[in-house]
């Protein structure tokens, strides 16, 4: 890790490792958003990670904003940290003015009518209720922006009971149209990137998790840890959880050399491979989380859960490996298999 | 306490200069392979063919991070990795100098005398030494260090008896790097033991038998040693220290891209086999494959930047091996699932069909050589301070 990176990593670490515990998230998933951690991650720019200084930000890269998009993963942060940096540096590129608070995401391009406006269903944005704006695309490849003046929430959550409604737009004026020189779907692949790290983050506190109960649980006389059988299972949840830490943090690392605005070799094949695997590493990371765990693993007295049932949520946000795995698979058959390496190495 | 910290894969990118280096092995390599059949090619670092080891030497591409003065190129561990994973990929016959460049020169250059340097790593780097292994014996496998294969001192050098197993190559090989016993070694069974560099050509007493694997080919032996004299100079390194460099030799047995690309050509060829039929389905799961090959080359790359600057990676190594190796070693399976077309042996059957005949059938052996997936998990928990 750079300065910059350890930095950010050290201010993260000190704001979510003493603050969101297993109390905090049990509350929060009655209370709802909490404004009091948003400011202090605000006060500490973390939303502002990838925004220029002019704008108020660190100016900082993707493979730094790897890092705190990782640990809100890791801490299970019911916040929407990553969807508000992404938001803004998407409003931030297209040239449209910055904007306050929590942004909405909208995971689909949309349709303008012919006067402008946009009517229509957005379903399942992240935190649709409490944003203060909502950021997409057009359909036709621009950057598009709205507030909350003409629409209506149908409240919607995910398994980590975390916002994700449906959100209503009747004729809603833009606030900002701009030119964007990003894919016209670029909301749905640059969201795949931030859930690959929130995994990774996840996959690192489950293997955290796991290695500590293990090795505090005595059974039939010894700790946990010390059989041969829970011993490779944590084995094989590290080599998960170093397999899609690695491959996310090459794909964050891809979208700085940015192929999107010099016209190279763009980030997608990396950012498809990272959901892909992310995704993928899902259903085992969680399987032997728990399993280690045994059952108290399985309750709320235990921080454990706040983690699965967030990577089974992230699984199919913005897509699942089926899908990331398809669009590889095409890529694949488009170049043939005498080209494969080459797609792989260069 | 867990450290996250130590099982980072820290982000290496190759320097641009070693793209040129790439251009030119794919050149070189689209010509040189033209005569390989698709299933001799899918052999990879099982292919044996002294003459192209040859070519590759001439070329400067063996030996690339050994020392100048013994015939060398002193060029990066970074160049070398480009050439390897090139070959690999590529699917080379890279059998005849593939454990000498690997694991036997870097060996004889940090532990072998100056005469040893200058005796053996020329051959090496101009392709013309076969290296074979000499760790496993009849009842000592993963338990490496229960070796009891002996050296005795003798007037003016070496007796060694006892016998070496699953040697590959050992019947044409021209030297054996071996770990004997040359002292009981008290109450400890790591201490005592040494390294030798043994010449299989010019000494008497040693017998190699080829074991016929299930492929129906025998690279692997079984080498007996009855009373062969070695010369006082046979000595590799230190005597006593035997354990701790063939650890050393052992990671970069286990650390480089070969632990992931056994199959490689299998899941090309698979790509172009589904070509015209893909549904959605099996698109995901070529896909996910290739979401694997890139995150697993990530990961190899950074073991590699790693040993570049001096950092032991060797929890990182055994974590590529271990996801290396389930990758390997599902593919088989994934193209029977995919295409309905049987495997067949070497000469009958399309290109596509011998390859997955071949590799099926030597994919059980990628968990066990280079260390076993339970001996691999073990390092990964002991990594995770539970072990």
């Amino acid at each position: 890790m750079n300065e910059l990176q350890q930095i950010l990593d050290d201010s993260v670490t000190r704001l979510f490792a003493a603050r969101v515990d297993r109390e905090f998230l049990t509350a929060t998933e009655e209370a709802g958003f909490s404004a009091d951690l948003w400011s202090l991650a605000r006060e500490q720019g973390l939303t502002h990670v990838l925004v220029s200084e002019q704008g108020g930000g660190m100016n900082a890269g993707w493979a730094d904003a790897y890092v705190v998009v990782r640990a809100c993963g890791r801490y299970a942060v019911p916040l929407p940290i990553p969807e508000t940096m992404l938001g803004l540096w998407l409003l931030e590129r297209a040239g449209a003015p910055p904007v306050d608070g929590v942004i909405g995401l909208l995971p689909v391009p949309i349709a303008l009518a012919v006067d402008g406006t946009f009517s229509g269903d957005m379903p399942r944005v992240p935190w649709g209720r409490d944003a203060t704006a909502f950021v997409g695309t057009t359909d036709d490849g621009r950057l598009v922006c709205f507030d909350t003046s003409a629409i209506a929430i149908r409240e919607d959550s995910n398994l980590a009971r975390e916002p994700r409604d449906d959100v209503r737009f009747e004729r809603a004026r833009p606030l900002a149209l701009q030119p964007l020189d990003l894919p016209l779907d670029a909301v749905h692949w640059f969201g795949a990137l931030l859930r690959s790290a929130q995994i990774a983050g996840a996959a690192a506190g489950c293997l955290e998790l796991s290695v500590r109960y293990t090795s505090e649980r005595e059974q039939f006389g010894r700790l946990l840890s010390q059989f041969q059988a829970i011993q490779h299972h944590l084995a094989e949840l590290a080599g998960g959880m170093a397999s899609v830490d690695t491959i996310a943090h090459a794909a964050f690392t891809a979208v700085d050399d940015d192929g999107f605005r010099t016209g190279g070799r763009d980030a997608r094949f990396e950012i498809a491979a990272a959901k892909c695997r992310a995704s993928e590493a899902v259903e085992m990371l969680t399987r032997i989380s728990h399993q280690v765990h045994g059952a108290i693993g399985f309750t709320y007295e235990y921080a454990l859960q706040f983690l699965t049932r967030r990577l089974w949520s992230w699984r199919a946000e913005f897509g699942a490996h089926g899908q990331w795995g398809e669009v590889l698979g095409r890529t694949a058959i488009e170049q043939g298999g005498d080209r494969l390496w080459a797609c792989i190495t260069n | 306490m867990l450290n996250l910290d130590s099982l980072r894969f820290p982000r290496h990118a190759l320097p641009s200069a070693l793209e040129d280096l790439r251009r030119e092995v794919r050149a070189f390599l689209a010509d040189a392979l033209v005569p390989y059949s698709a299933v001799v090619r899918s052999n990879t670092w099982d292919g044996f063919d002294p003459e192209f080891s040859r070519k590759l030497g001439a070329r400067g591409w063996l030996g690339m991070a050994l020392p100048k003065q013994y015939g060398g190129h002193e060029r990066s561990a970074l160049e070398r990795y480009v050439v390897v994973e090139e070959t690999l990929a590529a699917g080379a016959p890279v059998g005849f100098h593939w454990i000498a460049d690997r694991q036997s020169g870097p060996v004889i250059a940090r532990y072998g005398t100056d005469e040893q340097k200058r005796r053996i790593i020329p051959g090496i780097a101009n392709g013309e030494i076969c290296f074979c292994i000499g760790m496993s014996e009849p009842n000592s496998g993963s338990d490496l260090a229960s070796v009891r294969s002996r050296a005795e001192r003798v007037a003016d050098g070496w007796c060694v008896n006892g016998t070496k197993i699953w040697t590959t190559n050992a019947h044409r090989a021209d030297y054996m790097i071996a770990l004997l016993r040359t002292d009981s070694g008290g109450e400890s069974k790591h201490r005592g033991l040494s390294q030798f560099l043994i010449d299989l050509k010019h000494t008497k007493g040693i017998t190699a038998r080829p074991i016929r694997d299930l492929t129906g080919r025998g690279h692997f032996n079984e080498v007996v040693f009855q009373d062969a004299l070695l010369p006082a100079d046979a000595l590799l390194g230190t005597e006593g220290e035997g354990w701790k460099q063939a650890t050393a030799e052992l990671a970069f047995e286990r650390s480089g891209p070969e632990r992931y690309l056994s199959c490689f050509l299998l899941l090309s060829r698979l790509v172009d086999e589904v070509r015209d039929h893909a549904s959605p389905a099996t698109l995901a799961k070529i896909g996910a494959e290739v979401a694997w090959a890139a995150t697993l080359r990530n990961m190899s790359l950074a073991v590699a930047g790693m040993l570049n600057e001096g950092i032991d990676p060797g929890l990182q190594a055994a974590i590529v091996k271990d996801l290396g190796c389930q990758f390997e070693q599902r593919l088989p399976g994934l193209a029977q699932e995919l295409v309905a077309l049987e495997p067949t042996l070497a000469g009958s059957g399309s290109d596509y069909q011998q390859v997955l005949g071949n590799l099926t059938q030597l994919a059980p052996s990628f968990s066990l050589r280079g260390g076993t997936l339970e001996i691999l998990r073990g390092i990964i928990a002991r990594g995770l301070g539970v072990r």
